[in-house]
Order: C-alpha cells, then sequence, then structure tokens
C-alpha cells in the first residue's frame, strides 16, 4: 500500500468518524451549554428510544409522581411524623446497600393509614406501607426486608415494564417528531394521554392485579440480597411472610396481588441459603423498632 | 474545548505510533507475502478498526448525570464528606471504576466519587451507522432537549384530574434524611460497615 494511501485512508477515516458524531460532548461540563445540538438529539430520538428501558430518569421521576397521587388518592396518608421519618431512615440506609441507591429525586417513603395490609412502590422509588402491614412486623430485620422487596421492584424498574409498549412507541415517535422545547396544546394532548394510560397501565397492576409472579420472586430474591448486604437477617422476610400463610386469600390489598405465601417461602429460604454468610437479628435494632412502633393503633 | 483538542492530539499520537509499527511490520514481512498484502487492500482494515476502538475508549469517559443532583464525595461511600456538587445535565470524566463507584473529575476540576446509578456513559453515536449502534445517553439527551414526560405533561395531567392529591405526594418528597444521618442510623444498628463480622 502506497503511503499516500495510507494517509487517505486515515484522513477519510478521521473525518467520517468526526464529522459523522451527531452528538459529541468533551471532558466536564455542562450538557445545556449546548443548546444547538438538542435538535439533532431530538431528530435521532425517534430511532433510538424504543422499551421502557429508555424511559430516562427524569421521565420515570414523573410517572412516579402521578402513580403516588393515584395511590394516595385511594389510601389516606399516616400523620405520625416521627414514624414515617423512621421508615425513611431504614428505607434510605437499605437504598444504599441495593443495585440502584440513586433515583432521580431519591427514595421516599409514606405510611398509609389503613389496616389493609399492603406494600406498593410507584417508579423512581415512591414507597408506601400500610398500618396493616407494620404491625405485622416485630421486629427491624421484618421491615427491612419488607422495604428491600420494595425497592427490588424499584431497581428492575417492574412498574415501568408494566406499561404497554404500543404506548411507549406512539410516545416516544410523538417526542422523536418535534423539535420544540415546549409542545403544542394537540402534541401535549396526545402526550396527556398517552401519559394518563401509561397510569392505568401500571396501578392496574400496582393495586389491582399484582406484578407478574416473576417480578414478585425477583423482588423476594433481591431483598434477601439487599438485607444480607446491609446486616439484616434475610429471615425477616420469611418470618413475615410466615404471618400472611394462615390469612391467605382472606381480603384485598397483598392478598390480591402477590403469589402465595407458602410458595414465596420455599423460595426466599432457597435463597437464604445460598447466601455466603447470614447476619443476624440485633437487639440493638428490635429495640428502636420496639420504640418506633409504640402507640401504633 | 480544550478536551476535545487534548482527545484529539492524543489520538493523532497514537495514530502516528501504530502507523510507525505499521511500516515496521510491513518491512520484516517477506517480499511475496509483502506484495499479497500491497495487493489486498483490504489490509488496512486494522487501522479503521484502531481509530474506531480509539475514538470509543476516548469518548466512553465521559459521564452524564441523570439524577436531579448528587455530590460529588470524598470516598466511595454516602455518608463520605462532600467535595461538589453535580446535577442532572452536567457531564463529568470518568477516571477510575471502583465496585459501583466511578472515580470522576467535575468541569471545575474537583476529583471524587459518585455512585454508578447516578450517572450515564456519554457514547459517541455515528450517523451511518446509527441503525446498528444503540447509545445509553439517549435518555438522556431527550431530558436535555426538554422532551419527554415532564412537568408540562403532568400540568396537564393534574388539570384534567383535579382530584388527584399531589399535596401529599410534595410532603412525601419532604422526607430526606442526610448521609450523616443514616451514618449514624447504621452505627446504632450495627449495620454496614459497623456490623458484626459474619
Amino acid at each position: 500500500m502506497k503511503k499516500r494511501d495510507v494517509f487517505t485512508t486515515i484522513a477519510a477515516v478521521l473525518i467520517l468518524l468526526m464529522g459523522g458524531c451527531s452528538m459529541i460532548e468533551e471532558g466536564a461540563g455542562k450538557l445545556s451549554d449546548v443548546v444547538g445540538k438538542a435538535d439533532s438529539a431530538v431528530q435521532t430520538a425517534k430511532t433510538i428510544r424504543r422499551t421502557f428501558g429508555d424511559i430516562s430518569e427524569e421521565e420515570e421521576y414523573y410517572i412516579g409522581r402521578s402513580v403516588a397521587a393515584l395511590v394516595l388518592s385511594r389510601y389516606p396518608a399516616s400523620q405520625n411524623e416521627s414514624l414515617n421519618t423512621y421508615l425513611n431512615t431504614v428505607g434510605q440506609a437499605v437504598a444504599y446497600y441495593s443495585d440502584r441507591p440513586e433515583t432521580y429525586a431519591g427514595y421516599h417513603f409514606l405510611l398509609l393509614d389503613t389496616d389493609e395490609v399492603n406494600a406498593l412502590s410507584a417508579p423512581g422509588g415512591f414507597i408506601f406501607i400500610t398500618k396493616g402491614l407494620l404491625k405485622r412486623c416485630r421486629n427491624e430485620e421484618m421491615l427491612g426486608c419488607i422495604l428491600a422487596h420494595e425497592i427490588g421492584h424499584v431497581t428492575s424498574k417492574h412498574g415501568l415494564r408494566a406499561i404497554k409498549n404500543s404506548r411507549l412507541i406512539e410516545a416516544f415517535q410523538l417526542l422523536g417528531e418535534s423539535a420544540l422545547e415546549k409542545y403544542g396544546s394537540g402534541e401535549l394532548n396526545s402526550l396527556v394521554n398517552i401519559f394518563d394510560g401509561a397510569l392505568n397501565d401500571i396501578t392496574e397492576k400496582l393495586i389491582e392485579k399484582g406484578y407478574d409472579r416473576k417480578y414478585e420472586y425477583e423482588a423476594d430474591a433481591l431483598a434477601v440480597l439487599y438485607a444480607a448486604r446491609i446486616g439484616y437477617d434475610p429471615q425477616g422476610l420469611t418470618d413475615f411472610l410466615q404471618t400472611m400463610v394462615k390469612d391467605e386469600g382472606t381480603g384485598p390489598g397483598w392478598f390480591s396481588t402477590h403469589p402465595a405465601a407458602s410458595d414465596r417461602i420455599k423460595r426466599a429460604e432457597g435463597t437464604i441459603r445460598s447466601l455466603a454468610s447470614r447476619p443476624a437479628e440485633e437487639a440493638a435494632r428490635t429495640n428502636r423498632f420496639a420504640q418506633a412502633v409504640r402507640g401504633l393503633k | 474545548m480544550p478536551s476535545i483538542l487534548t482527545q484529539f492530539r492524543a489520538s493523532l499520537s497514537l495514530l502516528l505510533k501504530y502507523r510507525a509499527l505499521w511500516y515496521i511490520y510491513g518491512g520484516c514481512r517477506p517480499r511475496d507475502i509483502q506484495e499479497v498484502l500491497m495487493k489486498k487492500r483490504r489490509a488496512f482494515l486494522p487501522f479503521v478498526f484502531l481509530l474506531i476502538a480509539l475514538v470509543s475508549v476516548l469518548l466512553a469517559e465521559t459521564l452524564v448525570i441523570q439524577i436531579q443532583k448528587t455530590a460529588v464525595r470524598k470516598e466511595p461511600k454516602f455518608y463520605a464528606a462532600t467535595l461538589a456538587e453535580v446535577k442532572s445535565g452536567d457531564t463529568v470524566e470518568k477516571l477510575e471504576d471502583q465496585d459501583g463507584w466511578f472515580k470522576v473529575k467535575t468541569a471545575g476540576g474537583i476529583v471524587g466519587w459518585i455512585h454508578s446509578s447516578a450517572a450515564t456513559p456519554k457514547k459517541v453515536r455515528l450517523k451511518a451507522l446509527d441503525n446498528a449502534l444503540r447509545t445509553d445517553a439517549s435518555a438522556a439527551e431527550v431530558t436535555l432537549a426538554g422532551k419527554g414526560f415532564n412537568k408540562q405533561v403532568e400540568e396537564g395531567y393534574r388539570a384534567k384530574n383535579p382530584e388527584l392529591n399531589f399535596t401529599l405526594v410534595e410532603k412525601m418528597l419532604k422526607y430526606r434524611l442526610s448521609p450523616s444521618e443514616i451514618e449514624a442510623f447504621l452505627k446504632r444498628g450495627k449495620l454496614g460497615e459497623f456490623g458484626r463480622p459474619q
């Protein structure tokens, strides 16, 4: 090969690479400084975003906010500030040891003032547990494991997976076709309708029918893993599930949206056995749990 | 843009180095093989792959912050001292990867740690290969462009559903524990690194 040809090739490849890059941000800086390049990002969005995994952190946060509002339209929120702070402390601590400790606006936990036994997690990290469920917990290990299970749903984006893909594709196409920063009224209306549909998809699974069994088993396995990582006895999960066995099929909420507790116990025990070591219950934690839930009616 | 120039210069110097190796390699081959190689111009393909690999590697070192805000910490743990704060859309240079944490350098030149879940790699996208290559940064780009399910869409949804109580959602968002409060909680409960050896 002639020397000149080698140089021509190198030059051509360099031009192709550097000129062909539709958006290259170099080094540390601020992406929004390159507003002019935003159009090309939007142009390509229609060919790039295809599934729930392409939903941005910020979009997940906005979906989660509305799902949380829908949950709170069905259940009353507890006004017990100290108990809510305790829930947030345990939950945040567990989240640190999860696979996704950072979400767009962080994890937030709220006690629902109902005797129904249930725990729900909205995308982005809005997590709810009911008073009825908390009353069944005897120690912080059990509470930590329940919250770890809900964090597992957020980590694996089970809520977002519930959105029908046809809806997402419609949204991504609509978003990809526009280069405007603000939506026009027709466009906004279409997007709000898609958003509404996506929220229905999620709440239908979350509140009414329940996630697919495989997602519940996955969240259980993650709960065991996260509990072991932070140092809670993962048997807290099976201890809690044990309290559910005798009441199986007797009520709304958890009973109608989760697979049989006995089946889950069997699987969770298998995951616990696979751990290299298992943390034990700690008196200091059990005492502070008793202190926190004292007076819970 | 000093960074792009630095990386471009680095790419060129590596290219020149490999060009030299190419000549040494070519010079050592028996004449007949050399002739075959010369005839087969596809032999320059390694250069193409080298260049693509080089540019990809260089650009993969840039990360985009995808969460509202996070601290750049002194050590790879949540309750380590905060050195700086970065927010959604900021880019940082990735220097090191350790157990789910990235050592990064901010625009201001501060070096510290962020958790990997706070950022996504900013990869180069080639128009010519756009259909073949997917980029992890696409969602971040759409956010940057002000698109997607955002505040404006939520406002439209709320206008249609005035019965929904977003005040409670805002209240829920106010429950926020500082890393030092979590550290104290872990210590008192003998959890995490403060726990008993198992």
